[in-house]
């Protein structure tokens, strides 16, 4: 799958063609490792000056996608990545098989689980404000979400996703995006654990 | 798969990602020592960086040369041996720093450790580190208490 889907040049304020795509193979990880983490690291010490903030910056940035090779080829597995001017700018794991929903009208129907969503870190305006630069595309991790939700829709899980949201992304997950909060999951470090129905990631995908 | 292609509907997206980190994933606080580790090393890195450009300039001042003697007879470049004392964040080139280390008495390889051009975990160096860079100051005359410092510190470096 590779589609040319739009995001935003921050800078112009104009829509840019990006590809999404799921043949994600070990140059894109190592991609990951090499060109974002010293930017993350940068963004990570100016922010750990910052107690409050330094408490939301994502474990995530420090996955070491490498190790993640041997996951490329299970089937119930899917990596999907964000490109532009042929630059990594995001990238998601995604899980169709292990897990089930949790919210009582569709207790134990599949879904698409996310996994993983990172954005490149010019891509964060969290991450870029402390270093006094301006991210570069926005969107980026929006429309990852979008890809999943579709893929929710056409493995006929009719839009049913769940995720373990940080603390510092529930109100993204909850608030902006619609999702219901389940309950917090002591088998994946108390995160809380948001789902979406059929009609919230249809709401969601329509932008009511 | 059908992307929205409504620009609305994107900006408002975009709107809302901004406005949040939308991790996926645990808390570097909490979780994950690979990365503490990785951060911890980092800032390990900035303090002996530190400990690197007071030793130099300490060691300097106390032989009472400038910076332009200290270039010359160390046959180093003097704008370099500007930003060796004055950015902290600067790396120097292994041959300065053997230069240095020649001309100043003081052991080359410690030196290379704390220019942050050799790697070793070493938290005696490191904690040794942190007390001389908290006890000297960067400007001014070299103190009686700077050089008991310096002495202190270079009896370390020469003693390991």
């Amino acid at each position: 799958m590779k589609e040319t889907i739009q995001i935003i040049d921050n800078q112009s304020g104009q829509l840019v063609d990006a590809e999404i795509f799921d043949e994600v193979a070990l140059a894109h990880f190592i991609e990951t490792q090499a060109e974002w983490r010293p930017v993350v690291l940068e963004a990570a010490r100016a922010l750990s000056k910052s107690p409050n903030q330094a408490t939301l910056i994502p474990r995530h940035y420090h996955w070491d996608w490498t190790r993640k090779e041997a996951e490329l080829k299970m089937l119930a597995l899917k990596f999907y990545g964000l490109s532009c001017e042929e630059r990594l700018q995001g990238i998601m794991k995604v899980e169709t098989v292990a897990r089930s929903c949790r919210l009582p009208e569709q207790q134990g129907k599949p879904l698409v689980y996310i996994d993983y969503i990172e954005t490149a870190p010019w891509n964060i305006k969290q991450l870029m404000v402390p270093l006094g630069k301006a991210q570069q595309y926005r969107g980026v991790g929006s429309r990852l979400f979008e890809a999943a939700v579709l893929q929710s829709v056409e493995e006929d899980f009719k839009g049913r996703l769940g995720l373990h949201s940080l603390p510092g992304s529930e109100g993204f997950y909850i608030r902006e995006c619609g999702m219901t909060p389940v309950g917090r999951d002591p088998h994946k470090q108390n995160l809380l654990w948001c789902e979406f129905t059929p009609e919230q990631a249809r709401r969601y995908l329509a932008g009511e | 798969m059908k992307f929205n292609t409504d620009r609305k509907w994107l900006e408002r997206r975009a709107d809302q990602e901004d406005r949040h980190f939308i991790s996926v994933g645990g808390l570097i606080s909490t979780l994950d020592p690979t990365c503490q580790t990785e951060l911890e090393s980092t800032q390990s890195m900035e303090t002996t960086k530190t400990a690197f450009a007071r030793l130099l300039q300490l060691a300097r001042r106390e032989r009472r040369l400038s910076l332009e003697n200290l270039a010359e007879k160390a046959d180093v470049d003097l704008a370099e041996l500007f930003k060796i004392e004055t950015d902290e964040a600067f790396t120097p080139n292994l041959r300065t720093v053997h230069q240095l280390a020649l001309v100043l008495d003081l052991p080359a390889k410690k030196l290379m450790v704390l220019a942050g051009l050799l790697q070793v975990k070493d938290v005696s160096l490191q904690q040794a580190s942190v007390r001389f860079a908290a006890r000297s100051e960067p400007i001014g005359n070299v103190s009686p208490e700077e050089h008991a410092a310096l002495e202190e510190y270079v009896k370390f470096l020469n003693e390991r």
